[in-house]
């Protein structure tokens, strides 16, 4: 099959998501819309499968990179969606206490916190570079 | 010297792999919030502490354990690369 989507189109995919989220999050205390609170759960559920398979991706694509670089690149390309979706989901949840979104909040700053941590740490390697070491400390690698 | 002839260090090549079997487990986790993980780089921050205590520290001072750890991350992320599935 030849179709296939960068990680910026996949995570570009899922930024409208998080506006059909907070649309329907609007909706939902509008007593002329019945069904809306069913809708705004639906779409909180959606958009936890979307962040949850966003850095799924980001974790195989981290580790297939052979550049440090590329691996900040993509923990902060993803750290970047998480926070879309926190700012998003901190309205929400002040608004709809006790639905799904208070525990998506939770999910995503999770997430965000692991994207931050990862990309953190590669950003310490990437420094730690330049520091010659002495040899015979580790194996040649052929 | 291992088998094929190229030469070992002070951290050998098991040892390499068994970290970044570790480090496997917790950096490229689909869940990081899953026990699994957080045990995963639990372990394995005590084995990368003990080599460098046990091994490092008194031969070379001269290295921090900051970019110890560090060397050791990115020699994991090659090994696995090299033996990828």
């Amino acid at each position: 099959m030849k179709a296939c989507l960068g990680f910026d189109e996949l995570l570009g995919a899922g930024q409208p998501q998080i506006g059909e989220m907070e649309r329907l999050g609007a909706l939902e205390t509008k007593p002329d819309q019945p069904d809306a609170a069913a809708a705004f759960s639906r779409q909180v559920r959606i958009l936890e499968g979307i962040l949850v398979q966003n850095y799924g991706v980001a974790a195989t694509l981290a580790r297939k990179a052979d550049d440090l670089q590329e691996v900040a690149e993509i923990w902060s390309r993803m750290g970047l969606f998480c926070q879309a979706a926190l700012q998003s989901l901190a309205r929400l949840k002040e608004k709809h206490p006790h639905g799904a979104a208070p525990e998506l909040y939770d999910l995503a700053l999770d997430y965000k916190l692991a994207c931050d941590k990862r990309h953190r740490g590669v950003l310490e390697e990437i420094a730690c570079q330049k520091t010659e070491l002495p040899k015979g400390l580790f194996p040649e690698m052929k | 010297m291992s088998e094929d002839g190229t030469p070992e260090g002070l951290v050998s090549r098991d040892e390499i792999a068994q970290l970044a079997a570790l480090f496997d487990r917790f950096e490229f986790a689909f869940d990081p919030r899953a026990t699994a993980t957080k045990e995963a780089e639990s372990d394995f921050d005590n084995l990368v502490t003990k080599l460098f205590e046990e091994r490092v520290r008194a031969e070379h001072p001269e290295v921090s354990f900051t970019t110890f750890y560090c060397r050791i991350k990115t020699h994991c992320r090659i090994y696995l690369r090299k033996n990828a599935p």
